[in-house]
């Protein structure tokens, strides 16, 4: 039993060694990909591998060295290969290429990598996010008693007004549905309660709200199709069918952390002021964002914004209460 | 608890093998019945996530519809392009099933697979809207039309890739013609008169190439079904007819040995040389100096905005000497667009306000798409000032404080023996570039078009005295990027396409400290191993 074991230190020192190594370098990513469901691993900094190889080896060194029964088990094997015990040809063979390792080792450590600079990048920036809009209320999502009552009188004469650039799309449909209310092409809950109530004359403040919400979104969702798929992509999912052309990738809404972790005054500011409007911590030269309060009008943009966080299936961040 | 952990250990590999297998394209369930509760459901999708292309009514003519080339699918007149039934028939429901899980590569339908997408469609999501859309065109409803009585399948599976069957395939392809249209090379560059498909629309003939932009897909079987099936509503015909099964799948395979694969290189390595920069194309120095694929984007960062741009991808090499600089640029464009109209140009102050209909530009009715109207024309862009840090000018042309060198090559100037690459400063896409005096031009560049392709070598001395241009430091990271214009797609301008910063580094030798310090690793181990055997020996 005894001689068994000394025979094996060597070796169990080897594997040992290699078997750590293994599990940091392989086993960590792969079951990090497979607990995050990501389609990358999440790699081990060679500063950590370097400092969990340096704890091994003193651990080894420790046990090793515990009794002099191990640490002769550990020398024998060495001693005895270095006397050429295992044949000559395998020692000079070891002997000669071990110096040629270090030097291939020293030229790669210290010749010079094309490594680009990698940059920091922070997503959400803060530094000069105005305050103020931190508790700016969407008045599209919160609409005011006029609008409701402007919305309910158009529903009421059939003539409900829509943004300019949807009006022709309508005016086809209603030209084969002409027998239809104005709002009947959207086939959703709010819209048929609405339209029952009207014609029933009696009319709830709380389905009106609920119908204009669904023409809003409606509008949002057209807006966002026009202006912010291409990038974004129909799904949110940041793949529209430009996003390669970008190495900054435009942002996955459907993705955690992105548009649910900011109140909806920032994600206002963002649309507004894009890539340009960052902070040089956000790297606003690498971003595509458009600057959009120049080409979208302040309720386009809020319309973009409830579309988007509804196609995402995300709500945006409560503002804290101060 | 140890049964849970094994429940758990079972749950993890099972998920895993779920997600590794592509499932999607083709149903894993019987189809269901297309009931009326199906149908309105079906509605509901189509209204939330298909109207904004294909319109209300399924015309095609959504309020998005005009921005895109090509345009949404009209529902309405039951034809349809990607089928695995014969010319000219209506697609099977899985056709439209794989079309609507997979999408059409480089136009706007993007794939809908829950699978793909976090918020797709599930299966029978899918079939609902399917049932849904297929109410738009009366022919689906005419039992005579019944698209399974033409289903097109192969007898035998594929043969498979090889250099015979590609050897094979390129004898169909010269016999059978297939290069009248996508020319000799399949570059799409074999018709130059304009055509117009059952829709009224121009035919933009495939660059078979580029198996990213290949609409129903690049695989074998993808190519083989369209030789096999025709594309409904243009001159594709279908070759069921007059090519055997076996020679479909030869010509298949000659297909897919054309499909470029882009290198996913982050930097490009200028290597130096010895002599001058060649400025002939089939100098071998080019070929052995080191690629790098680009991949550019539609202009869509400012109006106007520019979603259909032709050119998406540049291959760039690049070389230096003790004095000079030189770029090899490279891409596809099927048509040499040698004259430049400039009374035709766009005029961007329509749609550049705030409220206006719409800040993207109408590629049918807005752009001249016409050969014969706008120039080629590529770009060079760096920074001026060499980056602190990471920090950098805009990639879109710079701005006002950090102004950007950007060297634009124009085709007509070129032809016309004229100067066909100038020096100009950005300073913001709002700035028109300005141009540098005639004595601080020292850039000089050399094209050539031949088979779809352009080929342009700029160079410059790495060094100048002039304050306003780009130094080539070597062993610097130096960031460039693109700018690309495809006269006959009507881009001029801001019309354009555009890559975000990449970084070119001037190569150099390794220092001799480098050498010297391995050579003393070397000497140290070798003097540690004598010192060991030394010691051992010794009784």
């Amino acid at each position: 039993m005894g001689s068994k074991f000394k025979q094996g230190t060597f070796w169990s020192t080897v594997i040992t060694l290699i078997i750590i190594y293994g599990i940091v370098k392989f086993a960590i990513p792969f079951i990090s990909r497979k607990i995050t469901g990501m389609p990358f691993p999440l790699p081990v900094p060679s500063t950590l591998i370097l400092f969990y190889m340096v704890l091994t080896i003193a651990a080894l060194f420790l046990y090793t060295t515990f009794s002099e029964e191990r640490l002769e088990g550990f020398k024998r094997p060495v001693i005895d290969f270095i006397k050429g015990s295992y044949g000559m040809l395998p020692r000079n063979i070891v002997l000669g290429v071990l110096p040629f390792v270090v030097g291939w080792q020293v030229y790669d450590v210290t010749s010079p990598k094309v490594i680009p600079p990698t940059s920091i990048r922070i997503q959400h920036p803060s530094s000069n996010f105005p305050k103020k809009m931190e508790d700016l209320k969407s008045p599209i999502e919160n609409p005011s008693q006029d609008a409701i009552n402007t919305f309910i009188e158009q529903a009421k004469a059939n003539a409900v007004e829509f943004i300019p650039q949807l009006k022709a799309d309508i005016e086809r449909w209603k030209k084969t549905n002409p027998d239809n209310h104005i709002l009947g092409f959207i086939p959703t809950e709010p819209i048929d309660k609405f339209l029952k109530e009207i014609k029933a004359g009696n009319v709830t403040m709380e389905a009106a709200k609920s119908a204009l919400h669904e023409k809003n979104l409606f509008e949002g969702r057209a807006l966002y199709a026009m202006n912010c798929r291409p990038c974004h992509g129909d799904s949110a999912a940041g793949d529209g069918p430009m996003a390669d052309g970008f190495k900054l990738r435009p942002i996955n809404f459907t993705d955690n952390g992105t548009i649910e972790t900011i109140v909806e005054g920032y994600t206002f500011w963002r649309v507004s002021t894009g890539g340009l409007g960052l902070p040089p911590e956000a790297t606003p030269w690498d971003s595509a964002m458009p600057v959009w309060n120049l080409n979208l009008t302040e309720e386009e943009r809020w319309k973009i914004i409830m579309a988007e966080y509804d196609l995402a299936q995300k709500t945006p961040r409560i503002p804290e209460k101060h | 608890m140890k049964k849970f952990f094994i429940l758990f250990l079972l749950f993890t590999i099972h998920y895993s093998l779920s997600t590794a297998v592509n499932a999607g394209d083709i149903p894993t369930k019987p189809k269901p019945a297309a009931t009326p509760e199906m149908l309105a459901k079906g509605k509901t999708i189509y209204f939330k996530r298909c109207s904004f292309c294909h319109g209300l009514i399924g015309d095609g003519n959504g309020p998005a519809a005009d921005f895109m080339d090509p345009r949404p699918r009209d529902f309405t007149i039951g034809t349809f392009k990607f089928r695995t039934t014969a010319s000219g028939e209506l697609p099977t429901d899985e056709d439209l099933f794989k079309t609507i899980s997979r999408g059409l590569s480089g136009t706007g339908m993007q794939a809908f697979d829950i699978d793909k997408i976090k918020n797709g469609l599930t299966e029978e999501e899918r079939w609902q809207v399917i049932y849904y859309i297929k109410t738009f065109a009366p022919e689906f409803s005419n039992k005579e039309l019944d698209p399974y009585k033409s289903i097109v399948k192969p007898s035998s599976s594929n043969i498979p890739f090889s250099k015979e069957s590609v050897e094979k395939g390129k004898v169909i392809f010269e016999k059978t013609k297939c290069w009248e249209c996508h020319g000799k090379g399949g570059k799409g560059d074999g018709v130059k008169e304009e055509r117009k498909d059952d829709w009224g629309f121009p035919i933009r003939i495939r660059n078979v190439t580029q198996p990213w932009k290949i609409k129903a897909g690049s695989e074998s079987e993808d190519i083989f079904m369209r030789f096999s099936t025709g594309i409904n509503g243009t001159p594709m015909p279908s070759f069921i007819d007059s090519l055997k099964e076996e020679e479909r799948w030869h010509l298949a395979n000659f297909i897919k040995s054309l499909q470029y694969k882009p290198n996913d290189q982050s930097v490009l390595k200028a290597k130096q040389i010895k002599g001058d920069i060649p400025m002939d194309f089939e100098n071998p120095v080019w070929a052995k100096s080191e690629v790098i694929d680009i991949r550019l984007a539609g202009q869509v960062i400012a109006a106007p905005r520019w979603q259909n741009p032709s050119i998406d991808m540049v291959t760039v090499r690049a070389v230096y000497n003790e004095k000079e600089i030189g770029f090899l640029l490279e891409w596809d464009d099927p048509f040499k667009d040698v004259i430049h109209n400039e009374s035709l140009e766009f005029d961007p102050k329509d749609i550049s306000s705030a409220g206006a209909y719409n800040s993207y530009v109408d590629p049918n009715k807005m752009a001249h798409r016409k050969l014969e109207t706008f120039r080629d024309s590529i770009a060079l862009q760096f920074p001026i000032k060499m980056p602190e840090g990471t920090k950098r000018p805009h990639f879109f042309r710079g701005d006002a404080g950090n102004p950007i060198n950007i060297w634009l090559w124009k085709a007509d100037m070129d032809v016309s023996g004229k100067t066909a690459v100038e020096e100009n400063i950005g300073t913001g896409f709002k700035q028109p570039l300005k141009v540098q005096d005639a004595k601080e031009q020292q850039v000089v560049a050399k094209s050539l078009w031949n088979g779809g392709r352009w080929k342009v070598i700029i160079k410059r001395p790495i060094l100048t005295p002039d304050k306003n241009d780009t130094q080539f430091e070597k062993g610097k990271f130096i960031p460039f990027s693109l700018n690309a214009w495809d006269g006959s797609n009507g881009e001029h301008n801001l019309l354009m396409s555009l890559s975000t910063w990449n970084y070119v580094i001037l190569e150099t030798s390794t220092p001799a400290t480098v050498w010297l310090w391995s050579l003393f690793g070397i000497i140290g181990m070798a003097g540690v191993e004598i010192w060991i055997v030394r010691r051992i020996k010794k009784p």
